[in-house]
């Protein structure tokens, strides 16, 4: 339910960093040209070899994200943040530094509490920059498509001026260990959608976004935001899709627009069996074969928490380059009642779709238009 | 321009509880009468389908709230690691941030926004916050917040927390109406910090009047 929304919102400027680039421009351009970044991992994790998605960097974690702020404040209209609100999405949090130091010699007492939790995020970028106030969101692989949610519904009610924010999370042995403890992980780059489809590779990811009332240069609206649960199972989607389809009717609804006026939707497709199918039945539902469908995780992997603000870039940038990307991966498609595009496609596209779904059935649809 | 707003809630239901280590009285058994499925809940769950049966909660959107989350699970997890034993399923699917209240929703069939905010000391301030931001809506909303932090080795950490078990409901509705209750950050009982302006209010809240808080953006 959104409703008395006042001013408009846009994405006025972005930053991400994944094993698939270390730039918007080159995250798209190796979508476009199915150059995936994930790889398999010797030995990992118990001897296990995942295919996974690394940060490759010669900077620590941490300064990418403090590079992507300087970045922002260098390239948009701001000379700082004090006049704007912060917003991270994030699953894990400072989940890896607790690791680090608990596996060590078994023990909790060396480590800092603030830099355990979700906030250890907001902590540490506090350090550098000085914000206006911050909120942090963790509904685990939901987090930050439901930051740039609130960002939506705080700006256009006119509650603050600026948004930044922030998807990120960090891989750790806790999330690539407990997916692997599901059965869920490939051993390959992931084929979402495909019959023969594996499972999903976890990857880290660090994302920032402004969002603004006004628009600049290169700016995308941001037009919608549905949200929805399941209310079925903490880590299997409703098998019908339910869920999904009410968070899609949601954003449609938000962004006061018919299921036909979307070109194109960057679907959660995590190549797990469950989450494909399920999203798949929604699709088909409410759109039939009449919007082009593709997953970019083949390319990216499933950067969990961050994966909303990637995905939110990603449909950006087929907006600003008016192309649909190719479905990398997928060979033959479960579900043959929906369009899946095929090959990188130059199209007039208005509205893009961007779907996140979550354990506990947690699920997040945005919508996004060409200013 | 953010601090300039100020937006009332009524707080329609309040309930509160906390144990210096576990909440006993959770009515779980009653309240869950499957088995299969009580036995897969977690601290905060018990926690949060209790809260929610004490204050007329009939799915309404959801504002929960908790500093460190499931942190049982997240330190079972931790030691399998160490230990090189593989990681329980059950565990890792309980060990995400929204965990308590995803539970919440599938046991009471709510399908609305559920959303799950971690701010560190300052979460029950943007669970105000947010619940205040989306309460302009017109519906009615739960907000909630939980921390379970009785582990075992929970003192290798905790100097200043009192009570480790802690947990705060409200149902609320934007009003029109003057403020007779602030946003307080005074914790005299030493719960986590985390939950102290929920805990506030809902320990100020009369029955026989309205009860309203002021909510500062």
């Amino acid at each position: 339910m959104i409703s008395s929304l006042e001013k408009k919102v846009y994405i006025t400027n972005s930053s991400s960093i994944c094993c698939a680039g270390s730039n918007n421009e080159e995250l798209f351009k190796n979508i476009c040209s199915s150059k995936s970044g994930i790889k398999q991992i010797e030995n990992y994790f118990q001897g296990h070899s995942p295919s996974v998605g690394l940060i490759e960097s010669e900077n620590d974690f941490y300064e990418n994200l403090e590079l992507q702020f300087s970045e922002i404040l260098e390239t948009s209209n701001l000379n700082d943040f004090e006049n704007t609100l912060l917003i991270i999405g994030s699953s894990v949090g400072g989940m890896n530094h607790t690791e680090k130091i608990f596996l060590k010699n078994k023990e909790y007492q060396n480590i800092d509490p603030k830099l355990h939790n979700i906030n250890a995020i907001s902590h540490i970028i506090n350090k550098k920059f000085k914000f206006e106030d911050s909120i942090s969101f963790s509904t685990a692989c939901t987090s930050s498509a439901n930051a740039i949610g609130y960002g939506y519904e705080v700006l256009s009610k006119g509650f603050y001026e600026n948004v930044l924010v922030v998807g990120i999370d960090q891989i750790s042995q806790t999330t690539v260990g407990g997916f692997l403890s599901l059965g869920v992980l490939s051993s390959n780059s992931c084929k979402p959608f495909d019959i023969s489809r594996e499972g999903m590779n976890v990857a880290e990811g660090i994302v920032s976004t402004l969002l603004q009332t006004t628009a600049t240069k290169n700016s995308v609206e941001v037009c919608g935001v549905g949200y929805s649960s399941d209310a079925h199972h903490m880590t299997h989607p409703h098998p019908d899709g339910i869920g999904a389809q009410k968070s899609m009717q949601n954003a449609l609804k938000s962004a006061q627009i018919n299921s036909s006026d979307i070109q194109y939707i960057n679907a959660h497709g995590t190549g797990t069996t469950a989450n494909d199918n399920a999203e798949a039945k929604a699709i088909e539902k409410l759109f039939g074969q009449d919007v082009y469908v593709s997953s970019t995780k083949s390319i990216t992997g499933h950067t969990l928490g961050a994966a909303g603000s990637l995905e939110a870039v990603i449909s950006s940038m087929v907006i600003l380059n008016q192309t649909i990307p190719t479905s990398t991966n997928l060979k033959i498609a479960e579900n043959e009642n929906v369009l899946f595009s095929r090959e990188n496609k130059k199209m007039n596209i208005k509205y893009v779709m961007s779907n996140s779904f979550a354990f506990g059935g947690n699920n997040c649809s945005l919508i996004f238009g060409r200013v | 321009m953010g601090q300039n707003k100020k937006l009332n809630l009524e707080i329609l239901d309040w309930s509160f509880v906390y144990d210096k280590n576990q909440i006993e009285e959770l009515n779980t058994k009653e309240l869950v009468p499957k088995m299969v499925t009580r036995r897969r809940l977690t601290r905060a769950a018990k926690i949060a389908i209790y809260l929610a049966s004490q204050v007329n909660y009939s799915n309404e959107r959801i504002i929960f709230g908790s500093s460190f989350g499931e942190l049982l699970a997240t330190d079972t997890i931790l030691n399998s690691i160490s230990d090189k034993e593989p990681i329980s399923p059950t565990h890792f699917q309980n060990s995400v941030y929204n965990t308590a209240i995803s539970y919440l929703s599938i046991l009471s069939g709510n399908d609305n926004e559920i959303m799950t905010i971690s701010s560190g000391d300052d979460t029950s301030k943007n669970i105000f916050k947010s619940g205040v931001i989306k309460a302009i809506d017109g519906d009615e909303l739960l907000l909630m917040g939980i921390e379970t932090l009785n582990i075992p080795s929970i003192r290798e950490v905790n100097k200043c927390i009192d009570y480790l078990e802690c947990g705060i409901a409200v149902r609320v509705k934007i009003t029109d109406e003057k403020a007779n209750l602030q946003l307080d950050t005074t914790n005299n009982l030493k719960i986590p910090n985390s939950l102290v302006e929920l805990y506030n209010v809902a320990k100020s809240c009369e029955n026989g009047r309205k009860n309203i808080v002021e909510v500062a953006i």
